[in-house]
């Protein structure tokens, strides 16, 4: 069953999470093994499954991107395997920079300022690149999710770089 | 998981680590990532007019496997021609550092770095 129709939702990109989070809680409690502590064996067994289920939807939905993957993949897309390695030099260049940027942090004078910026610098380019996902998906045509799923590559490397500065600044903060 | 002796080496004394210029027409420059895990790796070959490849410098942004991937290859394409450098198969990379199976990505990378070098290389040649 389609994880969005599983939750009554629309099937839409853009998700309200209150609602998502609603719909999940309300349904987790209909597979809830405590309600079927005197059903038969078999009862039981499916409803542990629908129970996985429902929290497999719901963690594909929550996050954007694995929602992203999830649509495309609905669609049909051929996505590239998550092995197959990447290619596109212009960014992979800029990634570089990114982590040269990330890797002097706790060199500069102000190092405050310097955190700062480098957290506007990786939100505002992910954001970029997430509004052209959000946009190709809408367009739902062959050649759009194509590239939405090149899009989605691109920014899982942004992720990445988002968490290397998060480990960052709880070495410089932390102590 | 532990890293296998040959890793940590790698790991604590990179070999080559570095770059050239990459608009020197004798530098070869492979750049590639790995989206699953965020890894970047470049790699950059010098090669002689006649086609060996003299200085090998990497730059990788990765985990422990992928930086010893890198440093291996640019230690083993030293002295080999592009035709031999591009044989390297990532199964021998994976071999010489005892990778585990979830990190064999880390190997591929680095074969496909040496592909993207050799790719870049021909087309400034052309």
């Amino acid at each position: 069953m389609n994880y969005f129709d599983l939750f009554s939702l629309p099937h839409s990109f853009e998700l309200d999470l209150a609602q998502l989070s609603a719909a999940f809680q309300t349904l987790q409690k209909t597979a809830h093994p405590d309600k079927f502590a005197h059903a038969s064996s078999q009862e039981q067994m499916l409803a542990v499954q629908k129970s996985a289920t429902i929290n497999d939807a719901y963690q594909t939905l929550k996050n954007p991107l694995k929602r992203a993957e999830y649509m495309l993949q609905q669609r049909g897309t051929d996505m590239p395997s998550e092995q197959a390695s990447f290619q596109d030099t212009m960014f992979l260049m800029r990634q570089m920079e990114l982590h040269e940027m990330l890797e002097e942090l706790p060199h500069a004078d102000d190092i405050d300022g310097a955190v700062n910026e480098a957290n506007e610098v990786l939100d505002s380019e992910y954001q970029t690149l997430f509004c052209q996902l959000q946009q190709l998906i809408q367009d739902n045509n062959q050649a759009s999710d194509k590239i939405a799923c090149e899009i989605v590559r691109k920014l899982k490397f942004y992720q990445k770089l988002q968490l290397e500065l998060e480990r960052i600044e709880e070495q410089l903060f932390d102590d | 998981m532990a890293y296998s002796e040959k890793v940590i080496d790698h790991y604590e004394n990179p070999r080559n680590v570095g770059s050239m210029d990459k608009n020197d027409p004798s530098v070869a420059t492979g750049m590639v990532g790995a989206p699953a895990c965020g890894d970047v790796m470049k790699l950059q070959l010098k090669i002689s007019d006649d086609g060996i490849i003299e200085d090998a410098k990497f730059k990788t942004y990765g985990c422990g496997s992928a930086i010893a991937s890198s440093s291996l290859v640019t230690e083993w394409v030293k002295g080999k021609s592009i035709e031999e450098a591009g044989e390297i198969k990532n199964t021998a990379i994976a071999e010489e550092l005892a990778l585990p199976p979830v990190k064999i990505h880390c190997s591929i990378l680095a074969e496909d770095a040496i592909k993207a070098a050799i790719e870049d290389y021909r087309s400034k040649q052309s």
